[in-house]
């Protein structure tokens, strides 16, 4: 048996914040996580919360919080610490976030050639932040070989109206395509395959040249004014700020990240920080199996239990922390007659109807009603059981992120605002 | 027969199929989202290893038609046309990556198994295979098997005949077995006449203990009889790990059930039973009921019953019941969780018991493999790439100037120790150092 003053359980963002934080003030902290799945499947930008015809995120974020039974109705006075904490802890890891919560969100390229609202973006995906200029060009850099970034099909998704969601636009959008050292024939690369190969400084300095090229190109003539580069976001996972500030010395023209398909290279920047950052302050992070425990008739939970070899791993813990996500994080487990269960503890679950969950149009801009399904918790985020009752179900449990009910975290992104101002509360609640 | 019957008919009896089909069917659930594949210590090296998920989850629709077919052996599969599996280290980190329980590297194992199943094994394979016989010559010739594993010419002939990697770390044989140590102490009872189990530890030294590292077993039974504990030392062989990795599986059921013979006496009667070697215990608690399909009585048994040496020690701490008196260690001493003992599941006990002796400084220095993976790192076609797993380790360990490592297992200790030129323990001996220091 081990034991902890605390165990979290998950390791995304939300769980990783928690646990950070708990360390900080002393305590003994263990993660345990099934697998991975939030930081390497999710963009790497920081989403607090974007709405259409909400300027900023904050504004977004006051919106949302007057929605009845959301997290931010009680969470959002945490937003601001919270992230000023995140980019403390980040930089101290060398990795720089750009932006803040009262930042115009803002049109932002994807590789498939639509735009998403952003606000808060690490640095090496931060240019496309930036207002496009009357003159600006855009030229979408693809690599031959690699298939999750094809830049005349992004090109051109950027191309029709109304992607820019009533945004400047860039005045010119071209695709260039370029063939890197070492890679001629290659039809199976992956975007992890070139963010390891532009880690090798002996590698990437012909690699920026290459691109410089193809850029020239594609461009009408030298000199035809201002613009910046879209690149896969696969620009190195351990030298990234010495690769960024290669890059933009090298290329003609500002280069940014796009986001790609899982699994995130931005994504496992923000992991692989995280992960330093718990480590450096003595927190322990175990990854591998599915962790279960129950109530005591005491309202408590004391233990929590995982597969091991031969005999289940006991944890001790004087407190827990769930940040198992929802259905995509398998928080939730939704199961064939309709019924939703939460994985660790099983506690009650609220959320829509069964006849409900099969919608006509998968693309509904009103979203999937299962994404408000969750944990009601009390406003010191312990979980009690959903309707009128409101009866607290266990003393020592705190539910973070996108397992806590009534966030559309897809359609309203604010998954990563509410993974961090309740990781912030939790921590801050359990060193009391 | 359409999709939806052969779904209907693998879920029916996927069942009754026991350990090795839940494996292979568990690539049902593999969404393709390779995070296993940014976990792989291999694929992060080389080309021509092309990644977990390629030669697991993905190549198993090839292989499971026959998996499920009625009275097919659980290894007579059909064989994906990729051969690469063979790059495959086994280290394990590409199941504990997965998000959706899909057991990628025991599906692996298992695929390299089908892979050999039915070929001679190159010598080469063999050899490595054999811990128990080359052991016994070893240390019988210790001045001129350890002359001769440091003799240039004659490891560049080994490794041009062979295959096995002139740079490769092999271990030093000891001029005396534990076992022959032992017998002159009188300090191990041979049969299970103890006076209980409670108070009895059935030791498992496994071959690294017994031929190459004598001082680490009897620091785990300076410590376990610190404790109080009568420590037995039973006929035991080889594991048969070596003899799994190289595809020699028929050789290690023979191992697994002479050591099962034994053991599971002594696990019928409450005896627990201690390994310092991760690998020996993790093989005997999982492996050959998973790789060898030896899943009866016995092995259950005995796979309940068995415990990696600080697992134990931790859970004896839980229980109060750990002398607590050490003496004060002044080092900072930097630690290395092997691939096997992650595999276990229990969490990193070594740091635990660390953080009970005075002035001893762990630093978990979290990196995923030292690239040995057992064998792997010593064959000439791998051992630049075992080197290139291991690289950020090793150059972390140089920077950090200290001259004394802790590491579970002996394979990775002689890696690392080979490539940092530092001095590699296991964590227990560090405990007797402590227990000492107390005395002294």
């Amino acid at each position: 048996m081990a034991r902890a003053d605390v165990a979290v359980v998950g390791a995304g963002l939300a769980g990783l914040a928690a646990a950070i934080r708990l360390a900080e003030s002393g305590a003994r902290v263990q993660v345990l996580a099934t697998g991975h799945t939030a930081t390497h499947w999710a963009p790497g930008g920081i989403d607090v919360a974007a709405l259409p015809g909400a300027g900023t995120s904050q504004a977004a974020v006051e919106q949302l919080a007057r929605v009845p039974g959301h997290p931010y109705a009680f969470l959002a006075p945490e937003l601001r610490g919270a992230l000023d904490w995140l980019r403390k802890t980040l930089d101290a890891e060398g990795l720089s976030l750009v932006g803040d919560l009262d930042a115009p969100l803002r049109a932002i390229p994807t590789s498939i050639g639509a735009t998403r609202l952003a606000a808060i973006l690490p640095e090496g995906m931060a240019p496309a932040l930036a207002p496009w200029a009357r003159d600006e060009v855009l030229v979408v850099c693809g690599v031959a070989g690699f298939r999750d970034f094809w830049p005349e099909a992004i090109a051109a998704g950027l191309r029709r109206p109304g992607t820019w969601r009533g945004q400047p636009a860039p005045a010119r959008i071209e695709a260039v395509s370029v063939e890197l050292p070492g890679l001629e024939g290659r039809h199976n690369l992956s975007g992890l395959d070139l963010a390891r190969l532009f880690d090798d400084p002996a590698w990437r300095a012909p690699a920026l040249a290459a691109i410089r090229r193809a850029i020239e190109g594609g461009r009408p003539g030298p000199g035809s004014g201002a613009g910046r580069v879209a690149l896969p976001a696969v620009l190195g996972l351990h030298d990234h700020p010495a690769i960024l500030a290669e890059a933009r010395e090298r290329l003609p023209l500002e280069p940014f990240e796009v986001a790609l398909v899982p699994p995130s290279i931005p994504g496992l920047r923000l992991f692989a920080a995280l992960r330093a950052a718990l480590r450096r302050h003595g927190g322990r992070l175990q990854v591998g199996e599915a962790v279960h425990g129950t109530i005591g008739l005491d309202g408590r939970v004391a233990e929590l239990r995982a597969p091991a070899a031969a005999r289940k791993f006991v944890l001790s813990a004087g407190a827990v922390v769930l940040a198992t996500g929802g259905i995509a994080g398998g928080g939730l487990l939704a199961d064939g007659p309709g019924s939703l269960t939460e994985a660790v503890l099983g506690l009650p679950v609220d959320g829509p109807a069964t006849g409900s969950w099969l919608l006509n149009d998968p693309f509904d801009p009103a979203g999937h009603p299962l994404e408000w399904a969750g944990i009601r918790t009390d406003s010191r985020l312990r979980p009690v059981a959903p309707g009128a009752s409101g009866r607290l179900l266990a003393e020592n449990v705190r539910i973070v992120g996108s397992l806590l009910a009534g966030q559309r975290y897809l359609r309203e992104r604010c998954g990563d605002g509410v993974a961090l101002a309740s990781s912030s509360l939790a921590a801050r609640e359990l060193c009391r | 027969m359409t999709i939806a019957e052969i779904v209907a008919q693998a879920s029916q009896s996927a069942g009754s199929l026991g350990a090795p089909a839940s494996i292979g069917l568990s690539a049902d659930e593999c969404l393709k989202c390779n995070v296993c594949t940014t976990a792989c210590p291999v694929a992060r090296v080389t080309d021509l290893f092309p990644g977990p998920k390629y030669v697991g989850p993905q190549a198993q629709r090839f292989r499971l038609g026959s998996e499920l077919a009625p009275g097919s052996g659980a290894l007579s599969v059909v064989q994906s046309p990729d051969r690469s599996i063979d790059y495959c280290s086994g280290c394990g980190f590409c199941t504990t990556a997965c998000p959706a329980d899909v057991k990628i590297a025991e599906m692996n194992n298992r695929a390299r198994a089908a892979l050999r199943a039915g070929h001679r094994p190159r010598f080469r394979d063999w050899l490595l295979g054999q811990t128990d016989l080359t052991g016994r010559i070893g240390v019988l010739t210790a001045p001129l098997a350890n002359w001769s594993l440091r003799n240039r010419l004659f490891r560049a002939l080994v490794d041009r005949i062979v295959g096995i990697d002139r740079r490769a770390p092999l271990p030093r044989f000891s001029g005396r077995t534990l076992r022959s140590r032992l017998r002159g102490h009188r300090r191990s009872r041979w049969s299970p006449d103890a006076p209980s189990a409670d108070s009895t530890i059935v030791y498992f030294h496994g071959c690294a203990a017994n031929y190459y590292e004598p001082h680490v077993g009897q620091a785990a039974i300076d410590v376990l009889e610190r404790n109080g504990f009568t420590v037995i030392v039973p006929p035991q062989v080889c594991c048969g790990l070596p003899l799994i990795s190289n595809g020699l599986y028929a050789q290690a059921r023979g191992r697994a059930r002479s050591n099962l013979a034994v053991l599971a006496g002594y696990a019928r009667a409450g005896y627990r039973i201690v390994g310092t070697s991760t690998s020996c215990t993790h093989t005997l608690k999982a492996e050959y009921r998973e790789m060898l399909d030896l899943d009866d009585e016995d092995a259950r048994l005995v796979a309940g019953a068995t415990w990696d040496i600080c697992e134990l020690l931790l859970d004896l701490h839980e229980q109060g019941r750990l002398d607590t008196h050490f003496g004060e260690l002044d080092r900072t001493l930097p630690y290395h969780a092997p691939c096997q003992l992650r595999s276990h599941g229990i969490g990193l006990p070594a740091l635990d018991l660390f953080e009970l002796v005075p002035g001893l400084r762990a630093v978990d220095m979290d990196h995923d493999c030292c690239g040995i993976a057992g064998t792997y790192g010593l064959k000439s076609e791998k051992y630049d790439i075992a080197m290139a797993v291991g690289a950020p380790l090793f150059d972390r360990i140089r920077a950090g100037g200290e001259d004394q490592i802790a590491c579970d297992s002996e394979t990775c200790r002689w890696q690392i120790a080979a490539a940092t030129g530092t001095r590699l323990r296991h964590p227990v001996e560090f405990l007797a150092e402590a227990y000492e220091a107390y005395e002294s």
